[in-house]
């Protein structure tokens, strides 16, 4: 699961106000090369949740955890291509293998397991 | 692909809204949705019209999609052309969710894209993920009643993509391009009654975990038998897309009763489509605990198992007046493609 997809998730547990964002609990890390497409990055800049998305980044295991991300970012940013090279890499080359997504409100948790994410719930959340 | 129960009991979960996607949904969402649903089998302990179905649904849906994940991926690799046409068309740096991504075929179908597939079916995730996609589990769909899932089915997906997303739903049609196709599926009606009905009816060793057990179906209360099973019915298409029943004028409608009662010149809408799963694929262990609950037959002419799985398929028309009442969404295409009825709609 990469930190893109995460940072798309949220808790939907009956009754819950704000599931997003759920908290990431990375065990097992895998870094795997990704197409650099600027393009994509570009477009995608100015939907992702910038604060969730570095949380989850500085969240992750020590030799993975993303160091090199500001705090807050700006559009003007795109322009640098090395701020795009590290954007990339903590948002689509960093997968967590196994793990577990907690929401914020509830500390439901979801597993992550070769990789995937189950988020299906039990019929007494629904 | 979306409206299933999943198989471990988990409840239903709106993949978008369980996900709780964002609202807005990064890039030009694109989703396609395929839901699938169950025929009602009812039990003798008084369930409520939406347990039954969900009970129900688990056992024709996902169960069989489960049993059948290896050999079902297998098989479905052909890329309908108006689908991969819409995807192909999608601008540079969109983000995709196909909703109910199966084997995930559509998966990466556009380079310049990025997908996100989810699934009910955990099997056929794990068969994605092992093809480098990135996925997750999830129901695409929950609904609160039984009545309007389809809707809601619609709306889920309009909520999660972005102004000016687009969202393609295809279905399998009632005018299928080889009519010979609907001689070999099984109308549930009067012969699913008799084929699984009353051939369960006989004496079956009751072992507590034998869960698939099928039991006589309630008869409709205030209606006379209606065509098609009563009970919780099914409402979404299992095939590749979301979509509901028309809104029929509300006539009296009983408790799960889907839409009222069909009028006589409705054709048959509601189907078990067979999926033969060759013995030598068939985990025999699996298949057999399967025939030897009733929930699926051996065919020694054919060599395989049948499993079967519930489908009510659209007539004309019936996917424009569904997602006619959709606010935030105008019409941008519609089409026929492959046996399916398709349409685009657009987030305004």
């Amino acid at each position: 699961m990469r930190l893109l997809t995460h940072n798309m998730l949220a808790c939907n547990v009956k009754g819950v106000v704000n599931g997003y964002p759920l908290r990431l609990e990375a065990e097992v890390v895998a870094e795997r090369p990704a197409d650099f497409n600027a393009d994509f990055l570009r477009h995608i800049f100015a939907r992702i949740d910038w604060k969730a998305f570095v949380g989850a980044a500085r969240s992750l295991p020590e030799e993975h955890a993303v160091a090199d991300l500001p705090e807050d970012a700006e559009p003007s940013m795109l322009a640098s291509e090395d701020f795009l090279r590290r954007f990339h890499h903590a948002l689509l080359e960093l997968h967590v293998e196994k793990g577990a997504l907690v929401c914020p409100e509830t500390g439901r948790r979801f597993a992550i397991d070769k990789g995937i994410p189950n988020m299906l719930l039990n019929e007494d959340e629904v | 692909m979306h409206r299933r129960y999943s198989a471990r009991g988990g409840g239903c979960a709106r993949v978008l809204d369980k996900l709780r996607m964002k609202p807005e949904l990064p890039g030009e969402g694109a989703t396609r949705v395929i839901p699938a649903d169950a025929a009602t089998v009812s039990c003798r302990r008084p369930e409520s019209a939406w347990s039954q179905h969900r009970r129900s649904k688990k056992k024709f849906v996902h169960h069989v999609y489960d049993a059948i994940a290896p050999h079902f991926s297998a098989t479905r690799f052909a890329r309908w052309p108006k689908v991969a046409a819409f995807l192909g068309s999608l601008p540079r740096g969109s983000l995709v969710l196909d909703a109910g991504c199966g084997n995930g075929k559509y998966l990466g179908v556009n380079a310049d894209c990025l997908f996100l597939g989810c699934d009910i079916s955990a099997p056929l995730v794990n068969i994605c993920a092992s093809r480098g996609h990135e996925v997750l589990v999830a129901d695409a769909l929950a609904f609160p009643s039984v009545l309007g899932r389809r809707r809601k089915a619609v709306e889920e997906l309009v909520r999660v993509v972005r102004r000016g997303g687009h969202v393609l739903i295809t279905v399998w049609a009632v005018e299928q391009e080889d009519q010979s196709l609907l001689a070999k599926w099984t109308p549930l009606g009067p012969k699913y009654d008799e084929e699984w009905v009353n051939a369960s009816a006989a004496p079956q060793p009751r072992s507590p975990s034998s869960a698939l057990s099928l039991e006589s179906i309630p008869e409709a209360h205030e209606h006379p038998p209606a065509r098609w099973v009563s009970g919780p019915s099914p409402s979404l298409i299992p095939s590749k897309g979301i979509i509901g029943d028309a809104e029929k004028p509300d006539g009296p409608r009983a408790e799960g009763t889907e839409m009222g009662l069909p009028d006589d010149d409705v054709e048959q809408q509601e189907y078990f489509v067979p999926w033969h799963l060759p013995y030598h694929r068939a985990e025999v262990g699996g298949a057999s605990a399967a025939i030897a609950s009733g929930f699926a037959k051996k065919d020694d002419q054919k060599g395989a198992v049948v499993y079967n799985r519930y489908y009510h398929v659209f007539k004309e028309g019936e996917l424009q007046r569904l997602v006619a009442g959709i606010e935030d969404a105008v019409v941008a295409d519609q089409f026929y493609d492959k046996s399916n009825w398709c349409i685009v709609l657009q987030k305004t």
